[in-house]
């Protein structure tokens, strides 16, 4: 993880400096203590700092795990994130009783089952089941 | 004291916190026996159902899915040697052992009762520690808050985990996130974004349930894994009087291990488990058993994980602090009903705590009748192929999300801290630590700055105040410890030593 550790931790001492610079924006307000709402955020900024150095330092270091994290189904992965992104954008114009049994059969098929009944049947009965439970049970007004 | 009991009992046992406890210690039996789904990712996929409840009967719920994910946890360990849940990976050894000696209902006999054994005198423990806790907790000011903020975020960043430096940058996220928002201690608006909603009591439930459950998903599809099917047909097989009475140093092991455990921030129940299992072993009469299907070797870590549900509550009632991804969630739960948890909680509203007392034994009483009942269902569950269980849940969690205040923010929340704890998740950080921050920002904070505000500015005052300068000592040697034992570790490898075996597992997740 050598590698993935230096970027991370490069990538949190930009984080660090960024947020350390926001601390800047916040007005003083009726703080009665002396310390104001901008200390905490910068003792914070600085720990990040000095934990993000640690970890570069060790990354370059001999001392780093050298094994890359394991193997991804990348497709899979990014695909089902790709189908909840889509979920989360089509509910409220499609509906929950459009968009549900699509979603569900969509990441049933790209995840390897391809039989239609099973794909089908499953899509309809839990989206069924979660109807009945929020929508019925839990008096959820869904979109 | 007593009338607060029969104020517990009489919300405990109306019938629809009966019902809803039923529910949920089904729930965490099915839940905690699929593997991936640990108790605290069942209670989270139920938060946004808790919502319109009234706070003591969520709770209640929501400690039932935890008691009963112990159990279900060790079907799957059982039958398919495959932990349903961290606190299971111990019984894995003698629980297959015994399966493939076709002592299987044997084994799952043993770890229902000595569990519910391990849940009821966990709830007694809890009774006794936590009330006069919650006398010396009343006592504590600013300092001994801010020390013992800081004593929590040590022990996570360094006992959860193998990696020091990642722990703790964990934890310093979470505090960093929970100062977005609105300043505690000013009400002064920062790091708002200009949406000051976002990090309310509301978005932390549906942070929980992306960084427990959704990363939880994300990892099982993109490492793509699978386990074994559960075939045949098996029946819950309680141990007789005689062979219980074998099991009491076992199982008395295993409720001082999980009493410690449940008391200290950190593990949900794996790392008392794995230590009441050697400890049972050393300390049995016949230790030549163990890993050959051992019967004590399944009562002392089912023991141990079940006594966490109960002394887990402790720090999180008393003092406002979780000890373990269950408590967590509870104190998600909590937030989101505008209970405050710690000693006022004890005094302004004792229905809840009382209530939750008196559930848990409930629950855990239920959980013994529910072993046998909800076993096929369990197996029925387990054997689904995973891509429709990932589709259910996915669906499931994001109409939840939606549910928990009518609007898409929470779905997006759910999306984006999913996406975040799997990444965490997959480059060795960790998310307890995380959510302990994200909880716990405001109590450090405050408590730093009112006291910074009493000693007129001497940071002294931390040191010199023996509580709080203890805790603070604490911490210190939390953090300097892994480095003393990386140290010690070195030393070694360079003189060659026999090997000796060791087991170990996934201590967390």
């Amino acid at each position: 993880m050598r590698r993935a550790d230096l970027l991370i931790g490069l990538g949190l001492l930009v984080v660090a400096a960024v947020y350390f610079q926001q601390s800047f924006a916040i007005t003083r307000g009726f703080a009665s203590d002396r310390l104001g709402p901008s200390f905490f955020p910068r003792l914070l900024a600085g720990v990040l700092a000095v934990l993000a150095v640690m970890l570069v330092i060790r990354a370059l270091s001999r001392r780093s795990d050298p094994t890359p994290p394991p193997a991804m189904r990348l497709g899979a992965f990014l695909g089902t994130l790709a189908l909840m992104i889509g979920y989360s954008v089509a509910l409220p114009r499609a509906g929950f009783l459009v968009a549900t049994p699509v979603l569900l059969a969509a990441v049933i098929w790209l995840l390897g089952l391809r039989k239609w009944s099973t794909v089908a049947g499953t899509a309809v009965g839990v989206t069924a089941t979660l109807y009945i439970v929020f929508a019925r049970m839990l008096k959820v007004l869904l979109p | 004291m007593l009338e607060r009991f029969a104020l517990g009992a009489e919300i405990a046992f109306q019938p629809l916190s009966l019902l809803m406890m039923f529910i949920g210690v089904s729930w965490g039996i099915i839940g905690g026996a699929l593997p991936g789904i640990s108790g605290s990712i069942a209670m989270a996929l139920l938060l946004p159902l808790t919502f319109g409840m009234n706070p003591a009967v969520a709770l209640m719920m929501l400690a039932g899915v935890y008691i009963g994910a112990m159990y279900g946890g060790s079907i799957t360990a059982i039958l398919i040697s495959t932990p349903g849940t961290p606190g299971a990976a111990a019984t894995v050894i003698d629980g297959y052992a015994l399966h493939k000696q076709g002592k299987s209902g044997k084994a799952l006999g043993v770890s229902l009762i000595t569990g519910t054994i391990g849940g009821i005198v966990s709830v007694f423990i809890l009774v006794a520690l936590a009330v006069p806790l919650s006398k010396v907790a009343l006592a504590f000011g600013p300092p001994e808050y801010f020390a013992l903020g800081v004593f929590g975020l040590a022990l996570i960043s360094s006992f959860v985990g193998r990696d020091l430096v990642k722990g703790a940058i964990s934890a310093v996220l979470g505090l960093i996130i929970a100062t977005a928002g609105t300043d505690p201690f000013s009400g002064t608006p920062r790091f708002t974004f200009g949406t000051i909603d976002l990090l309310s009591g509301v978005a932390l439930v549906a942070g929980m349930i992306g960084l427990f459950a959704v990363s939880e998903i994300f990892h099982q599809i993109s490492e793509g894994v699978d386990w074994e099917r559960v075939r045949g047909r098996f029946k819950t097989d309680l141990p007789t009087l005689v062979e219980l009475w074998k099991l009491r140093m076992a199982t008395a092991v295993g409720i001082v291990m999980g009493t410690i455990e449940g008391l200290l921030p950190g593990g949900g129940g794996a790392i008392a488990a794995f230590i009441s299992y050697n400890e049972a072993k050393r300390w049995s009469k016949h230790p030549e058993e163990f890993g050959h299907g051992s019967l004590e070797g399944v009562a002392a870590p089912e023991t141990a994980n079940n006594v966490v549900t109960g002394t887990a509550m402790i720090p999180l009632l008393t003092f406002g602090i979780p000890g373990s991804n269950g408590a967590a969630i509870m104190l998600a739960a909590m937030l989101l009903h505008g209970v405050q948890p710690g000693p006022q909680l004890f005094e302004r509203t004792p229905q809840i705590v009382y209530g939750l007392f008196v559930g848990m034994l409930i629950a855990n009483i239920m959980m013994l009748v529910l072993g046998f009942l909800a076993l096929r269902p369990s197996i029925a569950i387990v054997n689904v192929r995973p891509p429709l269980l990932y589709a259910g849940i996915l669906a499931l969690v994001l109409v939840g999300a939606y549910s928990i205040s009518n609007s898409m923010v929470e779905v997006w929340v759910v999306l984006v801290t999913g996406l975040i704890g799997y990444g965490m998740r997959r480059f060795g950080f960790n998310i307890l630590a995380v959510v302990l921050g994200l909880v716990l920002g405001f109590i450090v904070e405050a408590n730093l700055r009112r006291s910074l505000l009493i000693s007129l500015g001497n940071p002294w005052v931390f040191f010199t105040r023996p509580i709080s300068g203890l805790l603070l000592l604490f911490a210190l040697f939390t953090l300097l410890w892994p480095i003393v034992r990386q140290v010690r570790d070195d030393r070694r490898a360079r003189a060659p030593q026999p090997a000796t075996p060791t087991v170990s597992g996934r201590l967390h997740g």
